[in-house]
C-alpha cells in the first residue's frame, strides 16, 4: 500500500485523459413555446440509475429504452424550467441517442409549456448528478427565435441561470457597453488620478515663482475644457485603433507608461515645466491611456457585428464618468482656490501623494513587482 | 472517439462531429439518431457487473451508504473511486470521490486518512494551495504519513519550490524506505542541474532491492530514462525506458514521456506504433498526432480535429486543466504561435515542470516574443537544468533580445 500511494503520486500530476461528466441543453425559444434538447452521458445514466440490465458490460438500444420512463421522471425531477417567475410544465417528447468526444449520450426532447408568453426572462435551475458527483456542469446554450445564442454553465455553486428571452437589441448591447465604459473609469484609478493630477492646477495660475488662485471661472473652464478634450480625442483614436486590433502593444510596456504619465503629471504640479499647454500633455498621454482602455475592451470581447457600436458605447461610458469626476472637481475646486487648504493640503500634498502612489506602481509594474 | 456504434453509424458521427467541433457540442443543430434496432451497442462500460473489481466496488458503495457516518467506509471508497481514475484515466470517479468526502470538513477535527484524499482531489483539480493545506492538516495529526509528506513534496516541485521539496523529502526520509527517500531527492536533484548523480544514485538504490513491486519499478525507470536523456546518454534512457515497458503495465506517464523521447530523437515511426491504441487519452494523443504529422502520415488531420474538439469541450467548462498540451496542440499542431504562448504562459503561472518550461521557451520563440518567456528563463538560469532541446531554445531567445 505503501508503495502504491508513492507511486501515485508522481504519475497523478500531468495525466488528463477524459473529459470530466457533463450534460448539454440547447434551450430554443420561439413566441410561447420553448423547446429543449438533453444530452445525458450514458455512463453517468448507468451510474445514477443503472442501464446495464444483463451486466454484460454494454449498455444496448433495447436496454437504454426500457429504462425510458425511468429516465425521463429522474432527469425531469432535477430540473425547473421558468418563464418570468413562473414555471414551465415540462414533458419529455423523444428518446434518441448521440455521440459527443467522451462517449454515447441519451438526447430527450423536451416541450416546455409556459402559460406565460416568455417575453422578460427564462430560467434554469438544475441539479442533476450534483448529488453523486459535485464536478458535474450542465452546459446550456440559449438559442432565440431570431437566431442569437447565449452560453452558461450550471454547477453545485451556481444551479441557476436566467437568460434574456427576446432578442438583445442594439440598444441594450450599446447600453451594456456604455455602462462597462462608466464603471471602468471609476475602477481604474489610475485613470482618475491623472486626469486629476492635470485638473488641480487648472483654477490656478503659475507666476512663475508659485501658484496663485486664477480669477474667471471662464478662463478655468476652458483651461479644463482644453485638457478634458484633448485627453478624451487621443485615448479614443488609440482605443479604436487598439479594438480593431490595427495596433498592439504588449500590456506590460502600456501599463507601465501609464503610470509614467501619472508620475509625471503630478511632479508637474510641484515642479512647472508645462503649463498653459497642458492640454498637448494631456493629449500625448491621452494616446498611452487609449491602450490601456483597449485591453479592457479585450477582456470584454467585442462582439461581432456590432463592433462599432459597442466601441462608440464604450468609449463614450469613458468620457460620461470623466465627465462626472470633473463637474464634481470643478465647482468645488473653483469655491476652495483662494484658501491655504486647496493650495497647501488639496494640490500640493494631493500632487506629493499622487505622485508617490503613481512611483509605486511604475516600479511594481515595470518590473514585475509587488510592492504593496 | 469510441465507435461503440454499429461500424456506419460510428463513422457518421464520427465525420459530424469532426467537422462540427465545439458549436457541434452545444448546437441543437446536432444530428441525433434513432437507433433501428434494440441490440445496438451505444456505450461499453469499463468493467462488467461480474468482474471482481466492479462486484468490490458495489461492495464498497453499499457499505458506505449503509454506515455514511464510518470514516473507515468513506476512506475506501474514495480511495478506490481515486484509483478508477488513475487507472482509467476517467476524472468522473474524481468527482465520485468528492461526493463522498463531502460530509468531512476540510478542517485539523477530520481524520488524517480523509485529509489526504481530499488533499488528492484538490490536487486533481489543480487546486495546489488547498491540496497544500489538506495535507498539512493531515500531517498535523498524523506526522508520520508518508503519503501526505510525498504528495507535498510533488506538488512543491510541480511549483518549482525546490528548498520546499527537498525539505518535505528529508522529512519523508525519516518514515520511509531507503529507495524511496533516494526516490524523492534525486527526483529534486535531477531538476537542479545535477541528473548524472541523481541518475547514479537512484539506479543503486534500485539495484539493491529486489522486492519492488512493478508499478513503482515503473517510475523509478522512467525517471532514470529522463535523468539519462537529461544529461545526454540517449542510449542508457531508451534502455531504461524499454525495461519499463517491458514490465507490461499500462502507464499513461512512462508511454507519454517515451513518445516525447522518441520525437525528439527523430523516431516518430516507433511512436505511432507505440500509440496507436491510445487516443483516448488526450496526452496521448497529442503524442501521436505529433509522430503522424512528422511521418506525413493521413490519420494526423483527424487526431488534430479530435483533440481540438476535446480542448473546445473543456473550455465550455470553463476549466483550464490542459494548458500545457493546448499549448503544445496550438504551438506543433496548428501554427498558431501566439496563442500558444498565451496558454503556455498561463499554464506556467500555476505549473512550473521542464515540460511546462520547454513549451513556453518554444511558443515564444516562435511567436518571436522573447520577453513572455522571462520566467522560464529564469527559472533554467537559477536551477542549471540540463537538457539540449531546452538549453538550444533558450540560447535562441537569449540571442533575439
Amino acid at each position: 500500500m505503501k508503495f502504491i500511494a508513492f507511486l501515485l503520486v508522481f504519475l497523478a500530476l500531468p495525466v488528463h485523459a477524459h473529459k470530466p461528466s457533463d450534460s448539454f441543453l440547447a434551450l430554443h425559444v420561439d413566441g410561447a413555446a420553448a423547446r429543449l434538447q438533453w444530452d445525458i452521458a450514458l455512463r453517468d445514466l448507468e451510474f445514477a440509475i443503472g442501464l446495464d440490465a444483463d451486466g454484460n458490460g454494454e449498455i444496448t438500444w433495447g436496454e437504454l429504452k426500457a429504462k425510458r420512463r425511468e429516465l425521463e421522471a429522474y432527469a425531469l425531477s432535477r430540473l425547473t424550467i421558468s418563464s418570468g417567475e413562473k414555471p414551465c410544465v415540462l414533458s419529455a417528447t423523444d428518446l434518441l441517442v448521440d455521440e459527443h468526444s467522451d462517449g454515447a449520450y441519451a438526447v430527450l426532447r423536451i416541450a416546455a409549456d409556459c402559460s406565460a408568453r416568455p417575453a422578460g426572462s427564462i430560467g434554469i435551475g438544475y441539479r442533476l448528478f450534483f448529488d453523486l458527483d459535485p464536478t458535474h456542469r450542465g452546459l446550456v446554450r440559449f438559442e432565440r427565435a431570431g437566431g442569437s445564442a447565449q452560453t452558461g454553465v450550471l454547477s453545485p455553486e451556481k444551479p441557476q441561470l436566467a437568460f434574456r428571452a427576446g432578442e438583445v437589441s442594439a440598444l441594450d448591447q450599446f447600453l451594456d457597453y456604455l455602462k462597462e465604459g462608466i464603471k471602468h473609469i471609476w475602477d481604474g484609478i489610475d485613470h482618475v488620478l491623472f486626469l486629476l493630477s492635470l485638473l488641480l492646477p487648472a483654477v490656478l495660475l503659475f507666476s512663475g515663482k508659485e501658484w496663485q488662485a486664477a480669477r474667471g471661472f471662464r478662463d478655468v473652464f476652458w483651461d479644463v475644457f482644453k485638457v478634458v478634450t484633448s485627453f478624451t480625442v487621443a485615448h479614443s483614436i488609440t482605443l479604436s485603433l487598439a479594438a480593431l486590433s490595427v495596433i498592439s502593444l504588449p500590456s506590460r510596456l502600456v501599463e507601465s507608461a501609464i503610470a509614467l504619465s501619472v508620475l509625471l503629471a503630478a511632479l508637474n504640479n510641484l515642479w512647472p515645466v508645462v503649463f498653459a499647454r497642458r492640454w498637448a500633455v494631456a493629449f500625448g498621454f491621452g494616446l498611452v491611456h487609449g491602450f490601456g482602455f483597449a485591453s479592457v475592451l479585450q477582456d470584454l470581447g467585442l462582439p461581432q457585428g456590432a463592433l462599432l457600436l459597442a466601441l462608440v458605447g464604450f468609449n463614450l461610458g469613458v468620457e460620461a464618468g470623466q465627465l462626472a469626476i470633473v463637474s464634481g472637481f470643478l465647482p468645488a475646486a473653483y469655491a476652495l482656490r483662494g484658501t491655504w487648504l486647496y493650495r497647501r493640503l488639496l494640490f500640493t500634498g494631493g500632487s506629493v501623494a499622487i505622485a508617490l502612489v503613481a512611483a509605486i506602481w511604475l516600479v511594481e509594474r515595470a518590473f514585475d513587482l509587488k510592492l504593496l | 472517439m469510441q465507435q461503440c456504434f454499429s461500424p456506419g453509424v460510428g463513422l457518421l458521427f464520427k465525420g459530424f462531429v469532426a467537422a462540427a467541433g465545439v458549436v457541434g457540442a452545444l448546437s441543437v443543430a446536432a444530428a441525433p439518431q434513432l437507433p433501428k434496432d434494440d441490440s445496438i451497442v451505444l456505450e461499453r462500460l469499463p468493467s462488467k457487473a461480474a468482474d471482481p473489481a466492479a462486484a468490490e466496488l458495489k461492495r464498497l458503495r453499499a457499505a458506505a451508504s449503509a454506515a455514511p457516518e464510518s470514516v473507515d467506509a468513506a476512506a475506501r471508497l474514495a480511495r478506490r473511486y481515486f484509483e478508477l481514475a488513475m487507472a482509467e484515466g476517467d476524472p468522473r470517479y474524481v468527482g465520485y470521490a468528492e461526493a463522498v468526502l463531502r460530509r468531512w470538513p476540510e478542517t485539523a477535527s477530520t481524520p488524517a486518512e480523509l485529509l489526504v484524499l481530499q488533499g488528492l482531489l484538490r490536487q486533481y483539480r489543480h487546486d495546489f494551495d488547498r491540496g497544500l493545506v489538506d495535507f498539512d492538516l493531515a500531517l498535523s495529526s498524523d506526522p508520520a504519513n508518508t503519503e501526505a509528506l510525498a504528495w507535498r513534496a510533488a506538488i512543491l516541485m510541480v511549483r518549482a519550490d525546490y528548498a520546499g521539496a527537498r525539505r518535505e523529502c528529508e522529512r519523508l526520509a525519516e518514515h520511509s524506505t531507503a529507495l524511496h527517500a533516494t526516490a524523492c531527492a534525486a527526483y529534486i536533484e535531477a531538476t537542479t542541474g545535477q541528473a548524472r548523480r541523481a541518475h547514479e544514485r537512484l539506479a543503486a538504490a534500485l539495484a539493491a532491492r529486489s522486492d519492488v513491486p512493478p508499478e513503482f519499478q515503473v517510475w523509478v525507470l522512467t525517471r532514470l530514462a529522463e535523468m539519462a536523456w537529461r544529461y545526454g546518454d540517449p542510449a542508457t534512457a531508451d534502455r531504461h525506458f524499454r525495461a519499463a515497458l517491458a514490465l507490461g503495465l499500462d502507464d499513461n506517464f512512462l508511454l507519454a514521456a517515451y513518445a516525447d523521447f522518441l520525437l525528439e530523437q527523430k523516431r516518430a515511426g516507433e511512436v505511432a506504433a507505440l500509440l496507436k491504441r491510445w487516443v483516448r487519452s488526450d496526452t496521448l494523443l497529442l503524442r501521436l498526432a505529433l509522430a503522424e504529422r512528422a511521418l506525413g502520415l493521413p490519420e494526423a488531420a483527424g487526431h488534430t480535429r479530435t483533440l481540438g474538439e476535446r480542448f473546445a469541450e473543456a473550455s465550455l467548462r470553463g476549466e483550464r486543466l490542459h494548458l500545457q498540451e493546448e499549448a503544445r496542440y496550438l504551438l506543433d499542431l496548428k501554427g498558431d504561435a501566439p496563442a500558444a504562448l498565451a496558454a503556455a504562459a498561463e499554464n506556467y503561472q500555476t505549473q512550473r515542470e521542464p515540460r511546462d518550461a520547454l513549451v513556453l521557451l518554444e511558443a515564444a520563440l516562435a511567436a518571436r516574443e522573447p520577453a513572455a518567456a522571462a520566467p522560464a528563463l529564469k527559472w533554467l538560469d537559477e536551477t542549471g537544468f540540463e537538457g539540449t532541446r531546452i538549453r538550444e531554445v533558450a540560447g535562441k531567445l537569449k540571442g533575439m533580445k
